[in-house]
């Protein structure tokens, strides 16, 4: 708790979506710290819930999602110093969950930004791709220069250029600075003649050079935390390698922190300091690179790292997780840990959720399984069919390894 | 065809979406006067009241409740007398009467039996010619496509109402131009041993014994309607064809019939549907349009009722209002209706419902 | 995986062009069609019991190529032998036979599997289509072929919403299994799944293949699954094969750049990748509709060969090829280059005593290296007429002496276990020149 580095505290988050199907728990009880500077990597499969984490940072979540519970604590100490009479300060620390939505969303772009995995469909096909950065640009300056003043919102940007920019289209939304700003984003982020580039449209780009794009415009606020949502995963894996370095460039640069979630554990590899492991809503391990990919304790990241195919080794037989991730549904969600049903060394402790363990004494690498502290024995295993017999009654008949399905598709 | 999932879908929407309630009640409404109007219509939609006796004429009275009053300069006993005079509305006459006398209500009734059937009739046939066009065209692409979507955006090119005038006159002369439909009911009631088990027999036994369907109307407004269904078609058809389930029917060798007919036309059937739907409350309005021009021969029709009103409309209003807002009361409810399935049928709610 | 084997597939310079630009109204305007060249000469053999990976990026033409190797697509030239018959020349009888012994499994779960069919008429389908067996016995093959993919016999009923990426992957394996092919075109089959589901349909094919003696062709990006479950590889780009052979020769020691590049790309998933030094390629793959001359990798290429008589550094001169494309392309804003007042005075008129400044704002721009003072001078020289936006006359002096064979002849394959198109290769003697 008392780690001064950490610019991001993340106690006991709980993200629901009340949907016609039932109350999805897409964050369950989820802690974290990040560190000042450092790249946190998020690993996870789709519906572990990671994006949604992601989007309960920033406050992006949507109608039927929800934040029910818990606290992020961001630190900021000129932001603190500002509120320091609320409850929503803890020395340099403020708790966005506290924080009124117009101050939160001042935060946005400024303090935290996000890039997504599918470039074409953040960009406005009917706008230039530098107007579009221009206007991050813009929006922040406006924020910045006096967040409370009207006058301040309007600079440069009266009532009559908003009318006119409806009816020629001619008409630039924003100022010549901010558009010479966005040129100059577009170099850092590496795409070649980046004043002509301007003028484009988004469809005139490729997958790459608009993520660079998208990547560009969450610089435009200088963000002390950047929230990478699958960057790469769109592009072919010699753009991948661009991005990655481009990323990895920019970090270094500006000292900012990157959050980066991802499903590729050699994209964690590449970059991350630190990784969390994410399944059903939680994260289940955590610590160093080397702690989660040199000694994994919890089944699930060993058997993660035993599905990928190996590049370099010989063609062994995978060894894959059976089943399938579950349906995250809350009346669905029993409380035991939930991926005892998958796991190869489900015991009878696992019957009771476990809380996060401390794997050795440095402190960094915890996970929430039992076998940190204990040893698998074969006397306290599960029946194999344990599972298959309680949970999924109507599925009995199923073959093992496909208990139900259950990808968040509905039921009938 | 209908699935489990389909009904659920379509009973939530309902459930939150007032307009769709509104939609389908009024729907139902005008189905069931269309239905049974022998039963329900107060009187001959056709009898005539004009007599030069005030008592028997009953012609040009308001509908309740809007009696008024007009001023009459007549020569009485060699003198100019200005005489004003109420016209009282007449209680068994409940819209009022036509300058012939005749009941609005029960001429709304009737005039609600050749719209319904024009419009689904209609809908119905240029959906047969639309969609198999269409998904010729959609499915095969290139110079197929090419030339049979010409030949579509042409009838697209001519102004709906100048292109069913100019049919109505080619089949004008025609035997088929209009057709006698007998009324089952009032058939019942006059039938010797059946009468006894119609529910207000006499009544019933004194309405028309058929009504005059304008196959003509109908074949016109499907001639012209059909494009829209073929564009639509076409574009399914497109979507689907590059869907991978009909690459692996191709795969296993199966033919275009066969693909056509199991995957094309299941799946591009959700807008056909609501095009359809939407497509009657068209063909409605031009219906109307078309007897409003007079090209319809059958006179007991909305549109016509209009025109008969529209002379007289400054003073009697009522008898170009009434049939006017029965069109827009159809052409509203069906729209709703329309938008009521396009909702519960929008293919991106259904699938995934995951987060 | 010896020369026992005879090909079961012999592709032999298979084309397919896409053409845009084609329709009535174009042709009425008198615009001329341009071609999407997808594939443009492929030949390869896949060996009876043997897995071929055809590997390469989006837009590289792997997935067209399977469709059209099996006439899912009707080519625009060459020729396909299944079991010694050209594959396009078959007709009625012999076609139907054709549909019966290969078979697709296609990438997204999603779009694979009709909506409004039960899966048990889903994997029945291929049955019905060839008349096998009587409905009872139908029915019962469809129920073993389900089990056969670790699904339940029960589940036939149900429809595939109601299943998960990885079931509804299962689903149409089921189907492409139902007639008993002997050849399966794989197309990204796992590239929609989870890492773990995927291992488990890595594993389901790698039995079938073994139950079944499956020969499989294994399309896919992802070059760990090419490497795990491929015997031979074949590398795309383009449109074209740039390099082809076993597995273990592509993947320990490979010729082409383009392969050694999307090799370096792949991060690993341990420990030790952050401090792997790799070597990245830069750029965008062109369009299809434009290759490049020549080579078509040797506008990203880092290993582009420089004319013999010049002495430089690869580096460098992958900058000055970097910059001459951009030179031909015209793709540099001289109005934001430097100062534009410098180049033209207020009237418009052209400036010569700036020239040479002009010049270094747009070295400093473009060039990512300094060069020596040699080739510096001569690169200066040649951009000089850029001040006067005159293109062509800077392109001209740039490919005087810098122009490389690797844009005037477009390498072979060649020939042997493990060909390489590329001219590092191959001796540029041998290879056609691209006219």
């Amino acid at each position: 708790m008392s780690n001064v580095t950490d610019i991001l505290r993340i106690d006991g988050l709980k993200t629901r979506f009340f949907t016609d199907n039932g109350q999805v728990n897409a964050v369950e009880d989820l802690d974290v710290r990040i560190e000042d500077g450092e790249v946190f990597g998020i690993v996870g499969e789709s519906g572990s819930g990671k994006s949604v984490m992601a989007l309960s940072i920033i406050d992006l979540i949507e109608r039927p999602g929800r934040i029910t519970d818990g606290e992020i604590w961001f630190r900021a100490p000129d932001i603190a110093d500002e509120l320091v009479e609320t409850d929503a300060v803890d020395g340099d620390y403020v708790d966005l969950r506290a924080m009124s939505p117009e101050q939160r969303g001042l935060l946005r772009g400024s303090r935290f930004s996000m890039i997504f995995q599918d470039p074409m469909s953040s960009f406005n096909p009917s706008i230039t791709v530098g107007e579009q950065i221009a206007e991050a640009v813009e929006a922040q300056r406006r924020a910045r220069s006096n967040p409370r003043s009207l006058d301040a919102k309007s600079q440069h940007y009266g009532l009559t250029d908003y009318l006119l920019g409806g009816v020629l289209s001619s008409k630039r939304y924003v100022s010549e600075p901010s558009l010479d700003r966005a040129i100059e984003l577009l170099e850092l982020v590496g795409i070649p003649d980046p004043a002509e580039r301007a003028e484009e449209y988004p469809h005139e780009y490729s997958g790459g050079m608009l993520q660079r794009a998208m990547i560009a415009q969450a610089l435009a606020g200088e963000p002390d935390v950047l929230i990478a949502d699958e960057p790469t995963t769109a592009l072919d894996v010699t753009i991948q390698a661009q991005v990655l370095d481009l990323l990895a460039e920019l970090q270094t640069e500006t000292g900012m922190t990157i959050l980066l979630i991802t499903h590729n554990l050699g994209v964690v590899a590449r970059m991350c300091d630190r990784v969390g492991v994410m399944y059903a809503g939680e994260i289940v391990e955590r610590g160093t690179l080397g702690d989660v990919f040199d000694n994994p304790v919890h089944p699930y990241t060993q058997g993660l790292l035993g599905s990928i195919p190996d590049l370099q080794g010989v063609a062994e037989r995978l060894q894959p997780i059976e089943g399938n991730v579950p349906s995250l549904l809350d009346h669905e969600m029993p409380d035991r840990c939930y991926f005892a049903d998958r796991c190869p060394k489900a015991m009878e402790e696992c019957l009771e959720h476990p809380p996060e363990l401390a794997v050795n004494d440095r402190g960094q690498h915890a996970t929430r399984c039992y076998l940190a502290e204990t040893e698998y024995t074969a006397a306290k295993a599960l029946p194999t069919d344990y599972f298959g017999a309680t949970e999924a009654p109507a599925e009995a008949d199923t073959a093992p390894e496909e208990p139900t399905a259950t990808d968040g598709g509905d039921h009938q | 065809m209908i699935s489990k999932r389909l009904k659920q879908s379509l009973r939530s929407e309902l459930r939150t979406s007032l307009m769709a309630k509104i939609g389908l009640v009024l729907i139902l409404l005008i189905l069931i006067v269309a239905m049974f109007a022998p039963f329900l219509a107060p009187h001959h939609p056709t009898e005539t009241r004009v007599s030069d006796d005030p008592e028997v004429d009953k012609t040009d009275l308001p509908p309740i409740g809007m009696g008024y009053e007009t001023s009459e300069t007549r020569l009485v006993d060699g003198e100019m007398q200005t005489v004003e005079t109420t016209i009282e509305p007449d209680h068994s006459f409940i819209l009022g009467t036509n300058t012939l006398g005749q009941d609005i209500l029960s001429r709304l009734m009737y005039g609600a039996r050749v719209s319904v059937l024009v419009g689904v009739l209609g809908a119905l046939l240029a959906t047969a010619i639309g969609v198999p066009y269409g998904l010729t065209a959609g499915y095969f692409g290139d110079r197929i496509d090419d030339s049979l979507m010409r030949g579509a955006d042409m009838m697209l090119a001519f102004p709906s109402l100048v292109l069913a005038i100019a049919l109505v006159g080619v089949f004008r002369d025609t035997d088929f131009h209009t057709q006698q439909i007998p009324d089952p009911f009032v058939l019942a009631a006059r039938h010797d041993t059946l009468g006894s088990f119609v529910p207000r027999g006499e009544h019933v036994a004194a309405m028309p014994a058929s009504i005059t369907f304008p196959v003509t109307v109908t074949l016109v407004v499907a001639l012209v309607n059909w494009v829209w269904f073929a564009r639509v078609a076409r574009g399914e058809a497109m979507a689907i064809r590059q869907e991978e389930y009909v690459k692996a029917a191709k795969s296993v060798g199966a033919s275009n019939a066969t693909i056509i007919r199991q995957h094309v036309l299941p799946n591009s059937l959700t807008p056909v549907i609501v095009l359809a739907t939407i497509q009657v409350a068209a063909i409605i309005l031009l219906e109307s349009a078309l007897s409003y021009l007079g090209f319809s021969e059958t006179t007991l029709t909305w549109g016509y009722d209009i025109q008969q009103g529209q002379s007289a409309a400054a003073t009697y209003w009522w008898i170009a209002f009434m049939p006017g807002m029965a069109i827009v009361i159809a052409v509203i409810s069906i729209n709703l209706l329309g938008d009521w399935l396009r909702d519960a049928l929008d293919p991106s709610i259904e699938g995934e419902g995951g987060v | 995986m010896s020369d026992v084997h005879q090909p079961l597939v012999k592709v032999d310079g298979l084309e397919k062009y896409f053409w845009e630009n084609d329709s009535l109204l174009d042709r009425l305007l008198g615009e001329d069609p341009i071609a999407v060249r997808a594939v443009d000469g492929v030949s390869f053999d896949i060996r009876e019991g043997e897995t071929l990976g055809l590997v390469g990026e989006s837009g590289c033409g792997k997935s067209t190529t399977g469709e059209t190797l099996l006439r899912l697509q009707e080519p625009t030239g060459g020729a396909v032998e299944f079991e010694g018959n050209n594959v396009y020349d078959l007709e009625g009888k012999d076609l139907t036979a054709f549909r019966r012994e290969a078979q697709v499994v296609f990438q997204d779960p999603f779009s694979s599997l009709d909506p409004r069919m039960t899966i048990g008429r889903i994997v029945q389908q291929p049955l019905d289509v060839h008349e096998v067996g009587s409905k009872a016995e139908r029915r019962e093959r469809v129920r073993d072929l389900l089990e056969r993919v670790g699904l339940a016999a029960e589940h036939a009923d149900r429809y595939p919403h109601e299943f998960s990426g990885g079931q509804r992957q299962r689903i149409g394996i089921a189907r492409a299994l139902a007639l008993e092919p002997e050849f399966i075109v794989l197309d990204e089959p796992t590239s929609a799944l989870d890492v773990s589901v995927q291992a488990q349909v890595l594993n389901l094919l790698d039995d079938l293949q073994a139950d079944f003696g499956l020969t499989y062709l294994l399309i896919s990006h992802d070059l760990s699954v090419i490497r795990h479950v491929c015997d031979r590889v074949a590398v795309m780009y383009l449109g074209e094969i740039v390099e082809i052979g076993p597995s273990e020769e592509i993947f320990g020691e490979p010729k082409h750049p383009y392969t050694k590049a999307l090799l370096e790309s792949v991060p690993r998933a341990s420990t030790d990748e952050r401090d792997r030094e790799r070597e990245t390629i830069s750029g965008d793959v062109p369009s299809p509709r434009d290759p490049p001359s020549g080579c078509r990798f040797r506008t990203r290429c880092p290993e582009v060969i420089p004319p013999d008589d010049l002495e430089i550094d690869q580096s460098e001169y992958r900058a000055i090829m970097t910059l001459r494309q951009r030179v031909e392309q015209r793709a540099i804003s001289l109005e934001t280059v430097g100062d534009e007042d410098r180049r033209v005075d207020d009237d418009g008129e052209f400036v010569v005593e700036n020239v040479d400044a002009f010049v270094a704002d747009v070295k400093a721009q473009i060039l990512e290296t300094t060069l020596p003072p040699r080739e510096d001078e001569a690169v200066t020289e040649a951009l000089a007429p850029l001040a006067e936006e005159n293109w062509d006359t800077a392109a001209e002096r740039l490919e005087e002496r810098y122009g490389s064979v690797c844009e005037r002849a477009n390498p072979d394959l060649g020939g042997g276990t493990h060909p390489a198109a590329c001219h590092l290769v191959s001796a540029p003697g041998d290879s056609r020149s691209d006219g």
